[in-house]
């Protein structure tokens, strides 16, 4: 009787085997790993897998710090991998490994890529203006400040040019009270914020090169920029905590959250991380300040999904790209992680991302002509030696080691040796 | 494999004086092991110190002679990162060895809560130097740091000191905490072999009138002296390739001030993605190790540590 019946459970369990369809798996990396983003994204992905019983999204999220040295090994070696997050600062060297599908015969049937807002997707297609990624999410930095700690020194409105924000900075610093102004960036790629206050001196930058002037000539070695480094030097040296010289995001999330200093440029993914940790009277966002030219030349940043040419599901890779894409779950993603939306319907039908704190960004892109949104040469070889390269340079002129004319100078050589002029 | 080692049983049984055959299979293990996890990533790293290998070029990776050194040694980080892990050996090594060795010296005697003493003595050691270097960047941190806030409460400062920020502070704030994190390490050591001295010897040199001093320059000190000194050839290997603490507390910085060799090799991979030229520092590393351990042990057989 005991083995007729093992023999039973034994036919059963093999013909549950044998008849039942496996899953498919898409393995899928993301590059901004954090605790609240894998769980945002894992949402999204059981929506999708509802849709689609017979596949299986498996995540991966290494973390941030080591993410791209793992995507180039996977991608080189060809391991499992149909879906890639990369993001705008490494998409060059990503494409240039040849594993990435273009994605233009997608992009050619798909009504949706309409909605996606104006030059987002020639922005994205850094290579040959070939489309590798589809945008998930659009970054540009805005000024985000402490109306509570402002208000105890009689501040009462954010400050509009860099001048006011020096001003109010420097009336707030007193190092014996623990109390300064602006939350420096001294490490972690400081590449935006050097360059947002040191470019707003000029009002000639050419908006397709953050590095060149619209005459064709980089302008390291115009005096303006000179001005607008020292400027930037005498956030550092007057307004900000020397500890900032080793400041990164968190350091400067911290700093602000803790009112030390209560001027910060960020991007709109710290919304999020804010909204957790501070009241919502607690903060608030404001344009970014105008340079005496009249001008600021913010950049936009994107990360977004790519499919790899070996992958044997492409259209199922596509099909999950497309459904992150629509409105709803593109609102989503954006509101609990803190992107700008990729569609321009989600700002017309979500009235959250015209109003409080989004309303900042809103005002700048309403406002081209004074926010001249700037694009960084990413398709340069040296673009990723340079961010090093100036966080090098710019912290030996921070120790006063260098003065800013002598790290303008190696600027210059760089670059003039990168763009070969 | 059974078949293997019952003909080897064999041939000892028979009474075969170690058979190479025998000896080459009880090695055998050990050098597969050692081959893959030690000897295969050295040599490959060297291999890969004259070549351009980077992860964003992995379809032309070709032999380029000495480019790589050639960059390290005109890049002004590298110089200031090898004078730092001069200072950071000697530095560190001698002031864990004194204060260890004190250490030791108190703990040898048995008194009232010695276990508990010696587990609070020897707690960082059980630590990840990472976790270390994170810990002390937050409790020296100068806005939020708890010293910072205790020397203002104390009135002994007015104002937080930049111990992480400036320089000369930063260097020193390193050193310090690996000093603290190291101490352990030769307080274990010398305390066991503190342990093993007869206590006859020290009843003799007594006889003989000797005093507190002559009893631990002459009856101590010889009897650790092979301990020391193998104590102290491991340390200087290990604290020049422990990268952790200063990586956990300014990852090099400000400006490349805190890199020992170590850490620069780190932020060679981490920033430029090159593994190259992170391997030719590495081999500057192990030439230097290699040179350092030859004379040493030269020297210390030649002054009379033949046991060691």
């Amino acid at each position: 009787m005991k083995k007729v019946m093992i023999l039973t459970v034994g036919i059963f369990l093999m013909g549950v085997f044998a008849f039942s369809t496996p899953k498919i798996v898409l393995n899928m990396v993301q590059v901004f790993t954090s605790p609240s983003r894998t769980e945002i994204l894992q949402n999204i992905i059981d929506q999708f897998e509802a849709l689609h019983p017979d596949v299986h999204i498996n995540l991966i999220s290494p973390p941030y710090s080591t993410a791209y040295q793992k995507i180039y090994l996977m991608l080189s070696t060809e391991q499992p991998l149909d879906i890639v997050e990369v993001g705008d600062w490494s998409l060059e060297g990503v494409v240039e490994l040849g594993k990435l599908v273009n994605l233009q015969p997608y992009i050619a049937t798909w009504d949706a890529s309409k909605d996606i807002v104006p030059g987002l997707m020639k922005a994205v297609s850094v290579t040959g203006g070939i489309p590798y990624i589809i945008p998930n999410g659009v970054y540009a930095k805005a000024l985000f400040y402490r109306p509570d700690v402002l208000a105890k020194y009689g501040i009462t409105t954010p400050p509009k040019t860099m001048d006011e924000l020096y001003a109010d900075a420097l009336k707030i610093t007193n190092p014996k009270k623990n109390q300064y102004g602006f939350d420096f960036r001294g490490t972690g790629l400081p590449t935006n914020f050097i360059d947002i206050v040191t470019t707003s001196y000029l009002n000639d930058v050419d908006p397709n090169n953050m590095y060149k002037l619209t005459n064709g000539q980089l302008w390291f070695k115009d005096p303006r920029a000179l001005e607008g480094l020292k400027m930037y030097v005498d956030f550092y040296k007057y307004t900000a905590p020397k500890d900032s010289i080793n400041w990164g995001f968190d350091e400067q999330v911290n700093a602000f959250v803790s009112g030390t200093t209560p001027f910060l440029f960020q991007d709109p993914d710290t919304t999020g991380l804010l909204s957790t940790m501070l009241k919502p009277d607690q903060w608030m966002t404001a344009p970014l300040p105008i340079g005496p030219s009249g001008k600021v030349y913010p950049s936009y940043g994107f990360g977004g999904w790519g499919i790899t040419t070996y992958s044997k599901h492409k259209d199922l890779a596509w099909e999950f790209i497309k459904f992150f894409t629509t409105p709803k779950i593109a609102a989503y993603f954006c509101k609990n992680y803190g992107a700008l939306p990729v569609l321009k319907s989600v700002y017309d039908s979500d009235p959250y991302f015209n109003q409080g704190v989004f309303k900042a960004w809103q005002y700048m892109f309403d406002y081209p002509e004074t926010y001249v949104f700037t694009s960084y040469p990413l398709n340069n070889k040296k673009w990723t030696e340079w961010n090093e390269y100036q966080q090098d340079t710019m912290q030996q002129v921070l120790l006063g080691n260098m003065t800013p004319q002598e790290a303008l100078n190696k600027w210059y050589d760089f670059w003039k040796d990168a763009f070969s002029m | 494999m059974v078949r293997l080692l019952e003909r080897c049983v064999l041939h000892v049984r028979k009474g075969v004086k170690s058979p190479p055959f025998f000896i080459f299979w009880m090695i055998f293990p050990v050098i597969l092991i050692l081959s893959i996890f030690t000897f295969y990533p050295t040599v490959n790293g060297i291999i890969l110190a004259f070549e351009n290998y980077s992860v964003f070029n992995f379809s032309n990776i070709h032999f380029i002679g000495l480019k790589n050194f050639t960059k390290i040694l005109s890049d002004p980080l590298f110089w200031t990162a090898l004078w730092n892990t001069l200072w950071w050996i000697v530095l560190s090594v001698s002031f864990q060895f004194v204060l260890g060795f004190g250490l030791a010296l108190l703990m040898r005697e048995p008194f009232k809560g010695r276990g508990i003493y010696a587990g609070l003595v020897f707690y960082p050691w059980a630590l990840s130097g990472f976790a270390i270097g994170i810990l002390w960047s937050w409790l020296l941190n100068a806005q939020f740091g708890f010293i910072n806030d205790i020397l203002i409460k104390l009135h002994i400062i007015s104002e937080g000191i930049n111990f992480l920020s400036v320089p000369s502070w930063a260097f020193f704030s390193v050193v310090l905490v690996n000093i603290w994190y190291g101490i352990p390490f030769f307080a274990i050591m010398l305390l066991a072999a503190l342990q093993s001295i007869p206590q006859e010897l020290y009843e003799s040199a007594e006889i003989d009138g000797a005093g507190i001093f002559s009893k631990f320059v002459h009856v101590t000190i010889p009897y650790v002296s092979s301990t020391i000194l193998a104590t102290l050839l491991l340390r200087v290997i290990w604290v020049m390739n422990f990268p952790d603490v200063i990586y956990g507390m300014t990852q090099g910085g400000p400006g490349g001030t805190t890199n020992i060799l170590a850490t620069y090799m780190i932020n060679i991979v981490y920033y430029k993605n090159n593994y190259s030229l992170s391997s030719a520092v590495g081999v500057f590393v192990i030439t230097i190790l290699m040179i350092y351990s030859v004379l040493y042990l030269q020297f210390t057989s030649k002054h009379g540590a033949d046991e060691f």
